[in-house]
């Protein structure tokens, strides 16, 4: 039992934040988020570059074979520094699941041009079990139909994972963005993301195109979702951490009445609670970070726990830093809005708080979970 | 980074489990299901105490020197989980983590030698005298005077809040020695009987309907200087000192895990975890003590490298003191219109013949009254925010 970060670990946090706060200057992105079909591959091909594309995979597949909790590091400096670029749908779950159950064919065929900055893959689908898709058999192959709205970096994407309902269970089919019956409608997202309404009308494709071959395909859908739940809310302990930064140096800093706001008890009581949400947020999210590779119920419990306290602490800190800073909280011009949009959108992606909440609450209700410790036996 | 337990962990765990099935009489873990108050009655936890005194397993916390067993931080932690897990009643944590620790620290030889062994197996239950009512959360206004009388004080004033000051045999105080220079610089620490002429107490009953907390007076008490733990008016040292030692001592998160799976039970038992309002508070507060208890477990490690947990102790008393209240009330909401009810005698598993769900019902309301005092005693929250936002925030 330990808790504490190792030095590669500690190193990874702060070069990936070193670099990501110089290529990002905030007012540089801000200026740039008008153009919603803007795309800056200059940032992509510096991240392949620094081997974060390749992080998780294995080294036959061009990787570094890292683990969630690397992956969490990384997370966390992206939320840090507002990064839109769509590393988690391509490199954590597209990824993740075609390493998972991808053919070695279908491996080969994606994950090293991930890893290399080649090619982005985008996933049509939210919480589990709530595919938009329906495949039937059609001649050699499967023919999809059904539609989702904003679905998140499909316009950086050259695929699409689509999980799709077959005969009750739930397949996941690699497609092409320019197969015919792909209609794809780009739009903004609230966040100077990008995303998609997605719409399969008869879209033809190989038995090749069905990831591992598997007509059911629920669990490992479900435990990549859970992993991309993880690294979210680590991204999103990022961002909180920021909020809760500047507002602290904000508070310390801008002075009425003679003195700096923070002197106000009111205002540094509000200050401790957010750092306390904060902390909170990171615990939780490390108990994710940490029950990844565990049994499944240890691992759905974390999650959902996860997401739920997470979005929760998110909305609290984030309506807290803006009235903390007063006026110019409420400003698009300060950084502080664009971490609370940021943070409304983790709180609906892959489940809401709400959803989430309810799944915990469904866990929890066993008694025996319930008083069970989080500390594990080697066995468990 | 993980969250196993090294083996030797897992088979201490398995020991201390399979001890405490054994030992553990069904009728103390009924009535600590029954406490409502804060803290349990000392006879209560002086059943435990003796078979535990036993084993060796009396002061958990303690060097072996003065008949501790040696356990890590980890080991404590285990042996904390696996008691509350099963209810065990808890026996003068003032004496065990209050007066033990500084009397080692600073005590003379002879003041180690008469109390440790006695706080050790039990015989002594010891009282705090701090809080008075000018002097809450500015503890340092304290006014209760202590007169220098040849060998021994005399001391003159009132403290308040005192826990189970009418069953113990003993008190430490913090007493007024000297009015000059800075408040802290007049205070003093002192040990003595609570048989000693002059000192009356009298009873103040909570909401919830215990008698816990006592007024207690001194009307010129005459006490030994024997007594004194440390210099005269350096009494404020060894009151911070303690203050610190208490922050390695603050993982509750079994007992709060514990109060939450009765709370899972009762929901599930009156069919409530239909109600989408109880069951979305169960998960919210479920996932809260999630967090909490990383927290803790996080401190654990700091705690097991050896090194100081700083003013995370304060975060987690914020935290758990919230949680047991939100479980306190959920528990409220679970019970509907049967909160109507009241059993007016304590401790309510005296007072109660009942099959035990209906029991059960007649404490929740009590201990959601007594349990508004966790976020007050102990150190307000919001002191606790104070210390967070200087020590945590700079602020």
């Amino acid at each position: 039992m330990d808790l504490q970060l190792e030095t590669e670990q500690t190193i990874l946090a702060e070069s990936a934040d070193r670099m990501l706060s110089e290529t990002y200057n905030f007012r540089d992105r801000h200026s740039d988020m008008s153009d919603p079909s803007a795309w800056q591959d200059d940032i992509w091909r510096q991240f392949a570059e620094m081997g974060w594309l390749a992080l998780p995979f294995t080294e036959e597949e061009g990787g570094l074979g890292a683990g969630m909790l690397e992956i969490s590091v990384l997370m966390e400096a992206f939320g840090r520094n507002l990064v839109t670029e769509p590393y988690l749908t391509t490199v954590v779950l597209a990824g993740g699941l075609i390493a998972a159950i991808g053919t070695p064919e279908q491996r080969a065929d994606t994950l090293p041009a991930i890893g290399r900055g080649e090619l982005r893959i985008a996933f049509m689908g939210g919480a589990a079990g709530n595919a938009s898709v329906e495949a039937k058999a059609s001649g050699n192959g499967y023919q999809l139909g059904g539609a989702r709205a904003s679905v998140i970096d499909v316009p950086m994407a050259g695929r699409l994972l689509v999980p799709a309902r077959i005969d009750g269970g739930t397949g996941v089919f690699l497609l092409d963005c320019d197969w015919p019956g792909v209609t794809i409608r780009p739009h903004r997202t609230l966040n100077g993301g990008r995303a998609a309404d997605v719409e399969l009308a008869g879209v033809e494709v190989p038995d090749t195109a069905l990831l591992g071959g598997l007509e059911d395909a629920g669990d490992a859908v479900e435990t990549a979702i859970d992993r991309t739940i993880t690294a979210l809310s680590a991204d999103a302990v990022g961002a909180i951490a920021r909020l809760v930064e500047e507002t602290v140096e904000y508070s310390k800093t801008r002075e009425q009445f003679g003195r700096p706001i923070s002197k106000f008890q009111v205002l540094a009581h509000r200050l401790v609670d957010m750092k306390v949400a904060e902390e909170e947020a990171r615990a939780v999210t490390t108990f994710a970070v940490l029950s990844a590779n565990t049994n499944t119920t240890t691992r759905r419990r974390a999650v959902s726990s996860a997401k739920s306290k997470v979005g929760r602490a998110a909305r609290f800190v984030s309506q807290s830093a803006i009235q903390t800073h007063g006026a110019i909280g409420t400003t698009a011009e300060l950084s502080i809005g664009h971490y609370v949009k940021r943070l409304m959108i983790y709180e609906v992606l892959y489940g809401s708080t709400a959803h989430h909440t309810e799944l915990y609450a469904q866990i929890i209700a066993d008694p025996d979970t319930a008083s069970a410790g989080l500390l594990l036996s080697p066995a468990a | 980074m993980d969250l196993n337990l090294a083996p030797d962990d897992v088979a201490f765990q398995q020991k201390v489990r399979a001890f405490i099935e054994v030992n553990l009489p069904d009728d103390l873990r009924r009535a600590m299901d029954l406490t409502t108050a804060f803290l349990n009655e000392p006879e209560l936890g002086y059943e435990w105490h003796k078979i535990l005194h036993e084993k060796g397993w009396s002061v958990p916390s303690w060097p072996d020197e003065w008949g501790g067993p040696g356990w890590t931080p980890v080991q404590k932690y285990i042996f904390d989980l696996e008691c509350a897990r099963a209810g065990a009643p808890v026996y003068n944590s003032q004496g065990s983590r209050m007066v033990g620790p500084v009397l080692m620290h600073f005590g003379t030889q002879k003041q180690k030698d008469k109390y440790l062994p006695r706080i050790c197996s039990g015989e002594d239950y010891w009282c705090q005298g701090y809080s008075e009512p000018g002097s809450g959360s500015d503890l340092a206004s304290l006014k209760t005077k202590a007169e220098a009388d040849g060998d021994n004080y005399i001391i003159n004033g009132q403290k308040i809040w005192t826990s189970f000051a009418h069953k113990s045999n003993h008190m430490f105080a913090l007493v007024r020695t000297s009015s000059e220079g800075k408040r802290q610089e007049g205070i003093t620490f002192i040990l003595f009987n609570m048989d000693t002429p002059g000192i009356t107490i009298r009873p103040i009953i909570g909401n919830g309907g215990d008698h816990e907390f006592n007024e207690v007076f001194f009307d010129d008490v005459r006490v030994p200087k024997a007594g004194r733990v440390g210099e005269e008016n350096k009494g404020w040292d060894v009151a911070k000192y303690l203050l610190e030692f208490e922050r390695g001592g603050a993982l509750v998160a079994g007992r709060v895990r514990a109060q939450f799976a009765k709370v899972v039970r009762l929901i599930r038992t009156r069919g409530l975890i239909e109600n989408v309002h109880i069951r979305t508070r169960m998960g919210e507060i479920g996932a809260d003590l999630d967090a909490m208890e990383m927290l803790d477990i996080r401190l654990l490690s700091v705690l097991q490298s050896g090194a100081s947990p700083g003013a995370n102790s304060s975060m987690l008393k914020m935290r758990w003191s919230s949680i047991r209240q939100d479980i306190s009330e959920l528990a409220l909401d679970a019970a509907g219109e049967d909160i109507l009810r009241w059993e007016p005698e304590r401790p309510l598993y005296d007072a109660l013949q009942l099959p035990p769900d209906e029991e059960e019902l007649l404490g929740l309301a009590p201990r959601y009254l007594n349990y508004r005092a966790y976020t007050i005693l102990g150190g307000t929250n919001e002191i606790q925010a104070e210390i967070l936002g200087k020590h945590l925030l700079g602020l």
